[in-house]
């Protein structure tokens, strides 16, 4: 078996004024597992590490313990050095030795140091059974698929067509353009939708790198990061392909207010974009408008703010007071969402231009007046309390985006999670455009309600992300971690004494663990792209069918068992 | 095609912004020089307690972020370090940059804790609990020199001769991400900042509440250390005020939101008022994290900006004059603390005289990208008020630009 | 008076950390298994613990709403408040199990925690009962 190197730190005295090294360098003696050990001054400086290595050589040990301090001190200083000079990762432990009992037991020397031993020898005992994790390393497809060619989707294709990749941009309707389709004007700039789309539109049309299906469908994905296998047919055809990376930004969808304020029933109750399909044919000239805000909105059944409503109703009353600025235009809200900068000018522009607000409570929403068309609305204004009869003929619903219907497909197939409101979820709180599946990324809407130059910032965003990993030539399975390096390792079963309960397919946090039949039985086969080694389905395995290799289920009984000094053999 | 360009990118701010385009830039190959002027990494948000809407611990995923940035080959991290000077020359950005290095070199830096036991004036202390790589640092103000810490430390790690170091490099753009700091309120007396100890800014409030901090979590008054009885959050404090910010700090109604509710579980029976003008929740949960407890019996909304704070003379407490806008009804209530939110703006508005550069800033000081060489790209608080995932978003996408702005040269 | 902490190498260990940082002094009683995440640690391996004599095990972890690992720290800690309540049904105790997520993370919290459960555990009756 192989032999274990073991060196004890002192920390300039820091360690050994508690714990008597000396006398655990005589135990060391005893311990036939252990082929070489030192006692050292220091172990994480520059030279330090390269005397320990060259003796780690010279020793012919496999595997390492290193006495010393906390691995968020210099321990892993210790360890990156000792890679450096050629050891493996997997066979350097650290035993903390300072924060973890030096410094905490300096009352008590005798105990520290018979804790000190113990802990020593449970990383020796440890160490000898932990096994290596198989790691899987794939070539990388340079390509990538990018769901949904809205504001989103266009931007994310133009920066990766512009970055070399090749991409396949998938489109359900016939055309480019997404929800820009349908609007005329974007805020804040108060360009043409179309305009601002223009640019990237012809840009995706004219680099070859990108591949436009519109009327696409998706028919199955399958595979893992680096290696996806799309099928899709489309106006082209039925298509096969293969990507590296997949970015969602299949948008959302306006949610209709059917059964709220009398839409559907008052004739000239409509929502934010059928004014914009109005704007879209010219100008409306209108004397009177009433917007109102939270439409289906921050309630029970939808209780989120969809970003959006705000800044577009101040854009088109802002539009119809252009028009006409005799017209009389009211915003009934319940709050004035524009933070930041930009929005708030933008707000304070309305303000500027006269338009009109006034604030109500969700408790006593307004009321509309009229028989077959729409004649006022009765709004109870809370600012100054009292109940105002609003004249118009005309009121606009802004009503939040929901989720598409298909994403709990989308998400089925690429094994991703919905939040509650079923948008994609997302890593919090610093990797918003990542999902819990490496390789995957979303932006724009479907991720969450966005204005399209957040749309377009985010498709950059994911765009950067995806690029990231096309880059790579390949890519290994240990690679695709949640901690800073490499993973700890991955979930293995042992196919033989799998009973296939499923017990670790239900648990598992990111959908790594499947059931696939093998002969006559059902055992579990772990994803090991997919997998992060959070230990989970071993916890719940009936039979310890699962391990993760590095934690090996011996390891920690041998542990246990040498805690608190029980003589035993390995 | 010509060659992509092999000069690094400099980003001007260590915190979530500059953290985030760091990675992704050395994600896809590129070299990238950031640059703090603080003696750690992680900004404004390593400050925080705990992160809405998830209720995080603020350290723990950006200590992961940071560990990555520290350890990638292609990221070369600068702190104690301001940009002097940005110049084109030819295709090339020309920077000059001047470190005030620490006494005590961090890489050097056991932790073995010798100096600070061996100081007589007891001015070594730690740079701070979440902090990565550890190490001590020695405060100036304090120290006598008498060089008892340079004797003890067995790695040489202190030397009180370092001096300013200039360096220079032609790097390919900037990135701004230089965050946002408190803005003055004096301007503003009626909020009553400075009249007492315990009316303080938000960012005070959470260094005095923080589970890491000096407090241990516990809500105490600044004053006279006892368990406060009720306190109120003010929002929109010097934003959203034409004498003042005239924008709004987009932050600080979850931020509100967050701490009150910290409050009422670490102790249920103080009160917390938050008065507000717009609740703005509209990020990803935000709602739905603002509906938790709040409106119900201990925190309450109240919508209205209060026109006078001060303090009750001779009587412990806080008086708030306001008019509660639902109800019109104009009232005093008494407070035992105050926390005020809103005034906090880019930190580059301050103008520094030192500077040779400027980026092109708007009115309210907040960088404008695109408008010339130096200013080409920015991210987070320092382009417009965001909050940590709109921040990261942003700094993605500058980076991605900065990639395709070498692409072309 | 033996205890095992398990705790995991985030929330977990960062209090035990901070308090070694700190210097902060502690009975020297107990051991601390590193995991990557709280969610390794099986019911299996706490009930060996016991079997091996240890009289307390304590579980760290990061509190629910911040695990790295995507909330895999929510089905450990239902698990292990399930075995708790086995624990209870068996005899040996459901209180010889702490369950400590997101509540150790700060060194003078990491203290408290291991401090409480020292005391905690020399109030029950001894361990060599049911060994």
């Amino acid at each position: 078996m192989s032999g274990i190197a073991v060196f004890l730190c002192r920390c300039f005295g820091e360690i050994n004024r508690v714990i008597d090294l000396d006398s655990l360098q005589k135990k060391l003696e005893q311990d036939h597992s252990v082929v070489f050990f030192d006692v050292v001054e220091s172990i994480c400086l520059a030279d330090d590490i390269k005397e320990a290595a060259s003796r780690i050589r010279k020793s012919g040990a496999e595997k390492i313990v290193i006495g010393g301090c906390s691995h968020l001190a210099r321990g892993t200083v210790v360890i990156d050095g000792l890679v450096r000079e050629g050891m493996k990762r997997s066979a350097i432990r650290l035993v903390d030795l300072r924060e973890a009992c030096a410094w905490i037991h300096a009352d008590d020397p005798a105990n520290a140091v018979q804790k000190a031993w113990d802990l020593i020898r449970m990383e020796i005992a440890a160490l000898y059974h932990r096994r290596e994790s198989d790691n899987v390393t794939i070539s990388v497809c340079p390509e990538v698929m990018i769901v949904g060619a809205g504001p989103a989707g266009l931007s994310a294709a133009r920066t990766l067509g512009r970055l070399g990749f090749k991409v396949h941009l998938l489109e359900r309707g016939s055309n480019p353009g997404g929800m820009l389709n349908l609007i005329s004007h974007v805020y804040p700039s108060d360009e043409k939708a179309q305009e601002k789309i223009k640019l990237y539109v012809h840009e995706v049309e004219k680099n070859p790198l990108i591949h436009f299906y519109p009327k696409a469908k998706i028919k199955s994905i399958t595979g893992f990061t680096g290696d996806f296998k799309v099928q899709v047919s489309s106006a082209a055809g039925e298509e096969m392909f293969r990507v590296g990376a997949v970015i969602l930004a299949s948008g959302a969808r306006v949610w209709l207010p059917h059964g709220l304020y009398r839409y559907g029933k008052l004739k000239n109750v409509i929502t934010q974009m059928e004014v914009e399909r109005q704007f879209l044919k010219g100008p409306l000239t209108i004397t009177s408008a009433v917007f109102i805000q939270c439409v289906g909105a921050r309630n029970n059944e939808r209780p989120y703010c969809a970003t959006m409503c705000c800044p577009s109703s101040l854009k088109n009353a802002v539009r119809i007071r252009d028009e006409n600025p005799d017209a009389r235009v009211f915003i009934l809200h319940r709050d004035i969402m524009t933070p930041g900068s930009t929005l708030e000018a933008y707000y304070r522009n309305a303000l500027a231009k006269g338009v009109q607000f006034i604030r109500f409570e969700e408790t006593n929403s307004p009321e509309m007046l009229g028989d077959e068309r729409v004649e006022g609305v009765d709004v109870y204004d809370v600012i100054n309390g009292i109940k105002i009869k609003l004249d118009t003929d005309l009121v606009v619903l802004s009503t939040p985006l929901v989720p598409n219907d298909d994403n709990v497909k989308l998400a089925g197939m690429l094994g991703l999670q919905l939040d509650r409101y079923g948008f994609f979820s997302e890593i919090y709180p610093l990797h918003p455009l990542e999902t819990r599946v490496d390789g995957v990324f979303i932006c724009g809407s479907a991720r969450w309600p966005v204005s399209s130059d957040h749309a377009m910032m985010q498709g950059e965003g994911a765009a950067v992300k995806a690029a990231a990993l096309l880059g790579r030539e390949t890519v290994s399975a240990l690679s695709l971690s949640r901690i800073p390096g490499e993973k700890f390792g991955h979930a293995s079963v042992n196919a033989e004494t799998c009973t296939g309960c499923g017990n670790c397919v239900a648990v598992c946090p990111f959908d790594a663990c499947r059931l696939q039949k093998m002969g006559r039985k059902s055992i579990s086969r772990v994803n090991k792209f997919r997998c992060k080694a959070c230990g989970n389905c071993v916890s719940v395995c009936p039979n310890g069918t699962v391990q993760l290799p590095e934690h090996d289920y011996r390891a920690v009984g041998a542990m246990i068992k040498r805690a608190f000094g029980e003589e035993s053999a390995l | 095609m010509k060659s992509e360009s092999s000069a690094p990118v400099l980003i001007i701010g260590g915190g979530v912004a500059g953290i985030g385009a760091a990675l992704d830039l050395a994600g896809c190959g590129h070299a990238v020089h950031l640059i703090e002027r603080g003696h750690i990494l992680g900004g404004q948000v390593a400050k925080l307690d705990k992160l809405y809407p998830t209720d995080h611990c603020a350290f723990c995923p950006l200590w992961t972020d940071i560990k990555k940035v520290r350890e990638h080959p292609l990221i070369a991290v600068h702190t104690f370090t301001e940009v002097k000077e940005l110049k084109r020359i030819d295709d090339r950005l020309h920077a000059v940059m001047v470190r005030k290095p620490p006494v005590i070199d961090e890489n050097l830096c056991v932790f073995c804790g010798k100096c600070a036991a061996e100081c007589p004036e007891g001015a070594i202390q730690t740079t701070g609990d979440h902090v990565y790589p550890p190490s001590y640092r020695i405060d100036q103000d304090v120290c006598n020199r008498c060089g008892m810490c340079t004797k003890t430390c067995p790695t040489a790690a202190i030397d009180f001769q370092r001096s300013e170091e200039t360096s220079e490099l032609l790097i390919d753009d900037v990135i701004w991400a230089s965050g946002f700091t408190e803005v003055d309120l004096t301007p503003l007396p009626e909020f009553g900042l400075g009249t007492n100890p315990d009316i303080m800014t938000a960012m005070e409030f959470e260094e005095w509440t923080a589970e890491a901090g000096i407090n241990r979590g516990a809500i105490i008054k600044k004053s006279n250390q006892s368990v406060p009885r009720n306190i109120a959050f003010i929002q929109c404090a010097g934003a959203r005020d034409q004498r003042m910010l005239p924008y709004c700090s987009a932050v600080c109604c979850m931020h509100a939101v967050k701490q009150a509710q910290w409050v009422q579980r670490r102790n249920p029976a103080i009160q917390c008022v938050v008065f507000y003008t717009d609740l703005r929740t509209v990020g990803r949960d935000y709602y739905e994290y603002s509906l938790r407890d709040v409106g119900g019996s201990r925190v309450r909304l109240i919508r209205g900006r209060p026109s006078l704070i001060y303090p009750i003379p001779q009587k412990n407490g806080i008086a708030i004059k306001f008019e509660n806008t639902m109800t019109q009804k104009r009232e005093i209530w008494k407070f035992d603390m105050v926390v005020l939110n809103g005034n906090i703006g880019s930190s580059l508005k301050k103008t520094d005289q030192e500077k040779h550069f400027s980026p092109a800033l708007s009115g309210d000081g907040f960088v404008m990208p695109g408008s010339d060489d130096i200013s080409r790209f920015a991210c987070g608080f320092s382009m417009e008020p965001s909050d940590v995932a709109e921040s990261v978003i942003q700094a993605s996408s500058a980076a991605v630009k900065a990639i395709l702005a070498k692409r072309i040269k | 008076m033996k205890m095992l902490i398990f705790a995991c190498k985030w929330c977990g260990l960062i209090g035990a950390d901070s308090a070694g940082k700190k210097r902060i002094q502690l009975p020297a009683d107990f051991r601390v298994i590193p995991v990557e995440c709280a969610a390794l640690v099986e019911p299996d391996a706490v009930i060996r613990a016991f079997a091996s004599g240890i009289a307390g095990v304590a579980v760290l972890g990061c509190h629910l709403g911040g695990c790295r690992f995507n909330h895999a720290n929510h089905a450990a800690v239902k698990r292990l408040e399930l075995l708790k309540t086995l624990l209870d049904a068996t005899g040996i105790g459901g209180n010889r199990l702490l369950i400590s997520f997101g509540t150790a993370h700060e060194d003078h919290q990491y203290a408290e925690v291991v401090k409480t459960f020292f005391e905690e555990l020399r109030s029950l009756p001894s361990a060599d009962l049911w060994m």
